[in-house]
Formats: structure tokens, C-alpha cells, sequence
């Protein structure tokens, strides 16, 4: 019998998916997100992780911004 | 993200919108008609034209006949707008339909090519005025009063003059710019900030949109209005014209106008008058949507940095939205785009695009010339950091796998495809994705196999 599992698919380039990877391995077993890994650049995880991921990903951006003071 | 955009929606568009009535009530005036046909497509106007003198309807097909077979598509396009404007009109007989001008259009336009444009009104005489403002003195003043407007639009602490603009007017103008919050300085919306990068020509449509639909709440006719708006394009900048021409209404009008820099009202001993600018002209002429070239002031050069010769203190804003002001000089503001400060204007709902066109229609004439006007360099880091911000994409899906046989799997891939909701699959191992809004029909159609 076919299986159906609900989620959120995720496509991005190969860094990201394996910052996303790392990032799920950093959490504790409890919140772990990703349900499949796909292939190298699609992952299959948990459904409402969208915003927690987007936060996780502008604060991976923003470590390496510098703003010359005023 | 969402892609929200100011429409600098057609003027035609809101004059098509007129009930019939007031169509033909519009149609009367001979200016209107020019002004109309200016604005058709190219296709349009020639049909137009060659309609003019005919007095029977032309069937469809016979119109059909005068294009080449590929341009069918701008045939069509042509046909609705004319048939939105009411400028043809259809009638129905035995032998099929056929299209026929509006006659009082027909009229009116014939008379104004035989006969030549008269407006209602001639310049004053040089014995009463005497001293006109020269032409770069106009230009001057309205360039003042409309960044004025702007200035107060925007509601920034920077604008020095208030202009006589009733706040309730200035609201009307802001709805949709401007979100207010309690306890809050208004801030800028998405449209509001993509209103700002506009050029002139658009923002001066907008406002005068916002001016028109507004009038019907304020007793006055928009018929009137839009009829006395495009009157007013055809006078000839720097001309004086008596005010004892106009009615109440068209005088309260041309007060709202002269604060947002549209006309300069003077008075002399006895008489008053009012003088055109060239944005009144540029009305009529923008229907076309042709901008008209000003003076760029912005030198982008290949190290980022953004040189602007100018003293406006509304360009000094419009910089700020997306670029870091780091010197102001008597006449000159000194900024570098920094990624920083893109990533600030991409929050804000500017996109790449917007901010690029606006770089390249106000490069400074010594840069204008070379090819291209902003460099390239700069151009592919502003999209680059864009796209920086876009590179993960989410969907929400239904993941599918232990397929009993291979067929069945097949049939389910085809059918998510035919529906647009395949995003993944895997064959080896028969596995699938598809997304969510598909899922329902996915299950029924699974259940169906089964059986």
C-alpha cells in the first residue's frame, strides 16, 4: 500500500542543503526535522519548520556582513 | 517574494471605465479626442484614421483583411481597446458583425483636422503681463513645488515649505504609500518605496489618478475633470491665460494644480492669470508612455560608489532607500551601495530591477553616453544579492513511496505531472513528491488503482 508522509520540500544549491543538513544534526534528537534526504540539492523535512529554517539561514548570512560605523 | 507593483495604471484605462454616457459627454470636446487617439496603439490609430471618413460600418472581416496574417495578436489588441473606449461600436446584421466609429468622435475629429485645434481661451496680451516668468524660471518653480509635494508626501522632517495642499488631500494622496500606525511616524509601504523610483511621468499619472477618482467625493464631475485636465495639456508652456475663463470648479482646480507645480498662478492689477509648467504640457504627451529625458545626476562607478550632483533633498532621500550616504556637499551627495544597504531596500519590497532602472535613467550626461551607463559590475552584484536572499525554495508536499509494482508508480508520476504538481521522483527506488494541493486528487486516483 502506497505510503504518503506530509511535509515540506526544500530546493535549494548543494551549500545550502548542506548547511540545512548540518543544521539538523546540531539539534537534539527530539527536534531533529529532515525526514528524507532526496538527493544533494532537494531535502524533505518536516512541515512547519519553513520559518525556523528561514531565520537559521539570514542569521548564517548575516555572520559575515560588516557595517562600517557611522 | 511577492512582487507588489505600483500599476502607473494608464489614464485611458480609468477614462474607459466612464459609464457611456460620459464617454460621449467627453467625446464632445475635440482636444479629448486627440488626446485619446494619441494614447492608441499604433495599430489602433491607424484604423482609426482610416475610418475616419467613412460613413457605413466596415464588416469584421474586411478589417481583418488589412493585416498580415502574424499580426493578428495586435489586431486584436487594437480592436478591444477601441471597443473599451467606445470609439468603435458594434452592430450585428445578417452578414455578420461589423464595426463602426463613434459618430460624435467621428465629428469632432474631423473638425479638429480640417480646422485645427482652437482652445477655448487665447494667451493674454503682453501689455498686462509684463513680466512673465522665462521658461527656465518655470521649470525651476515647478520642479520646487513638485519635490515640495513629494517631500511632505513622504512625510519626511526634511521638507522646509509646507504647501497649502489640505492635509485632507495629502491623505487621499498617501493612502496606499504610506501605512499609519498608532503612536507611529507613518512609514513607507512596499508601493510607497517603488513609487519614489518611478520617474516623474508616472508619479505625476498616479497622483493625478488619485486626484481624479477622489473628485466624485468632493462634489466635482470626473467627466469635467478629466476633460479640463487634458484641455489644459494642450496650452503652450510660458503662455499666460486669463482665470476669467474657467468656471468655479476648474478654478478650485487649478489652485490644487499650482501647489503641486502643474501651473504658476500670478496676478496682476485687475486680471489673474495662470501659466502652464512643463509638466502640464508632458501630461498629453506621457499618454504615449514616452518619458521625456531630464537632466540625469548619478555617476555609478565600478568601485560602488555613487556620485549625485544635485542639492535636492528628495534625491538625497531616494538615495538613501538603497544606497549609504556617507558625504553631503554643497552640491554634490556622495553614497556607495553596500550590501548592507541593498539587503535594507530588499526588506523594504524594492527589488533589483527597480533600483538598476532607476541608476540608468538618471546617469549624470557625462556617463549616459558610454554604453552601459551604470557599470555592468554593478548592475550583476545587485542581482547577485538578490538572489542571494531567494536561494532556498519551499513547498509544501506530500512525500509518497512504497509502491506495490512499477506500474503503478508510472501512473501515479503521470498523473501528478498532468496536474502540474510533480516536484520530485525517484524511479530507482519509486519514489514521489507532489504538492499539497494535489494530494487529494493523488489519494482518490491511488484508491481507483487499487480497485
Amino acid at each position: 500500500m502506497v505510503n504518503a508522509t506530509k511535509g515540506l520540500f526544500i530546493s535549494c544549491d548543494i551549500p545550502m542543503a548542506q548547511f540545512i543538513i548540518n543544521f539538523n544534526a546540531s539539534l537534539p534528537a527530539s527536534q531533529k526535522f529532515i525526514i528524507h534526504v532526496l538527493d544533494n540539492t532537494h531535502l524533505f523535512v518536516q512541515p512547519h519548520m519553513a520559518d525556523m529554517l528561514r531565520n537559521a539561514i539570514a542569521e548564517f548570512r548575516e555572520q559575515n556582513s560588516y557595517e562600517k560605523p557611522t | 517574494m511577492p512582487q507588489v507593483k505600483i500599476i502607473a495604471r494608464n489614464f485611458m484605462d480609468m477614462v474607459a471605465a466612464l459609464p457611456a454616457m460620459k464617454l460621449d459627454q467627453l467625446y464632445q470636446n475635440a482636444f479629448i479626442c486627440e488626446a485619446i487617439l494619441r494614447s492608441l496603439p499604433p495599430l489602433a490609430k491607424k484604423y482609426v484614421i482610416q475610418m475616419l471618413y467613412i460613413e457605413e460600418a466596415v464588416t469584421t472581416k474586411s478589417i481583418e483583411e488589412w493585416v498580415l496574417p502574424d499580426g493578428l495578436s495586435k489586431h486584436k489588441v487594437a480592436i478591444d481597446r477601441l471597443l473599451q473606449l467606445r470609439i468603435f461600436s458594434e452592430a450585428f446584421d445578417s452578414s455578420g458583425t461589423s464595426y463602426r466609429l463613434n459618430p460624435t468622435f467621428q465629428t469632432n475629429l474631423q473638425k479638429h483636422i480640417t480646422c485645427g485645434g482652437v482652445l477655448p481661451r487665447e494667451p493674454m496680451p503682453s501689455s498686462i503681463t509684463a513680466r512673465l516668468p522665462s521658461l527656465e524660471d518655470l521649470a525651476v518653480f515647478a520642479l520646487e513645488q513638485w519635490e515640495c509635494f513629494l517631500l511632505q508626501l513622504i512625510n519626511s522632517t526634511q521638507a522646509e515649505k509646507m504647501t497649502n495642499i489640505s492635509p485632507s488631500m495629502m491623505r487621499i494622496f498617501q493612502r496606499g504609500l504610506l501605512t499609519q500606525r498608532d503612536k507611529e511616524p507613518p512609514r513607507l509601504t512596499e508601493s510607497g518605496f517603488q513609487f519614489l523610483l518611478m520617474d516623474t511621468n508616472a508619479q505625476l499619472w498616479y497622483i493625478i489618478r488619485e486626484y481624479i477618482s477622489n473628485s466624485e467625493e468632493r462634489d466635482v464631475d470626473s467627466a469635467d475633470l478629466i476633460s479640463f485636465l487634458l484641455e489644459l495639456s494642450f496650452h503652450a508652456t510660458g503662455e499666460a491665460y486669463n482665470m476669467n475663463t474657467l468656471t468655479e470648479v476648474q478654478r478650485n482646480t487649478l489652485k490644487d494644480l499650482a501647489d503641486l507645480g502643474l501651473v504658476k498662478l500670478q496676478q496682476g492689477r485687475k486680471e489673474s492669470w495662470f501659466i502652464p509648467t512643463k509638466l502640464t504640457t508632458n501630461l498629453s504627451v506621457s499618454l504615449t508612455d514616452s518619458s521625456s529625458r531630464k537632466e540625469g545626476f548619478v555617476v555609478v562607478e565600478t568601485n560602488f560608489r555613487i556620485y549625485a550632483y544635485s542639492t535636492s533633498k528628495l534625491h538625497c532621500e531616494i538615495l538613501r532607500l538603497f544606497s549609504r550616504i556617507e558625504y553631503q556637499l554643497p552640491n554634490l551627495i556622495v553614497g556607495a551601495i553596500t550590501k548592507e544597504s541593498l539587503y535594507n531596500a530588499f526588506d523594504n519590497g524594492i527589488t533589483a530591477e527597480q533600483i538598476i532602472s532607476f541608476l540608468q535613467q538618471n546617469a549624470h550626461p557625462r556617463v549616459s553616453e558610454r554604453v552601459p551607463s551604470v557599470p555592468e559590475n554593478v548592475t550583476d552584484q545587485i542581482r547577485l544579492w538578490e538572489s542571494d536572499l531567494n536561494r532556498v525554495e519551499m513547498t509544501p508536499a506530500h512525500f509518497y513511496d512504497e509502491f506495490p509494482t512499477r506500474d503503478v508508480f508510472e501512473a501515479a508520476c503521470d498523473f501528478a505531472r498532468e496536474y502540474g504538481g510533480l516536484l520530485w521522483e525517484d524511479s530507482k527506488k519509486m519514489r514521489l513528491v507532489v504538492k499539497t494541493d494535489v494530494h487529494m486528487h493523488m489519494r482518490e486516483h491511488l484508491r481507483r488503482q487499487r480497485q
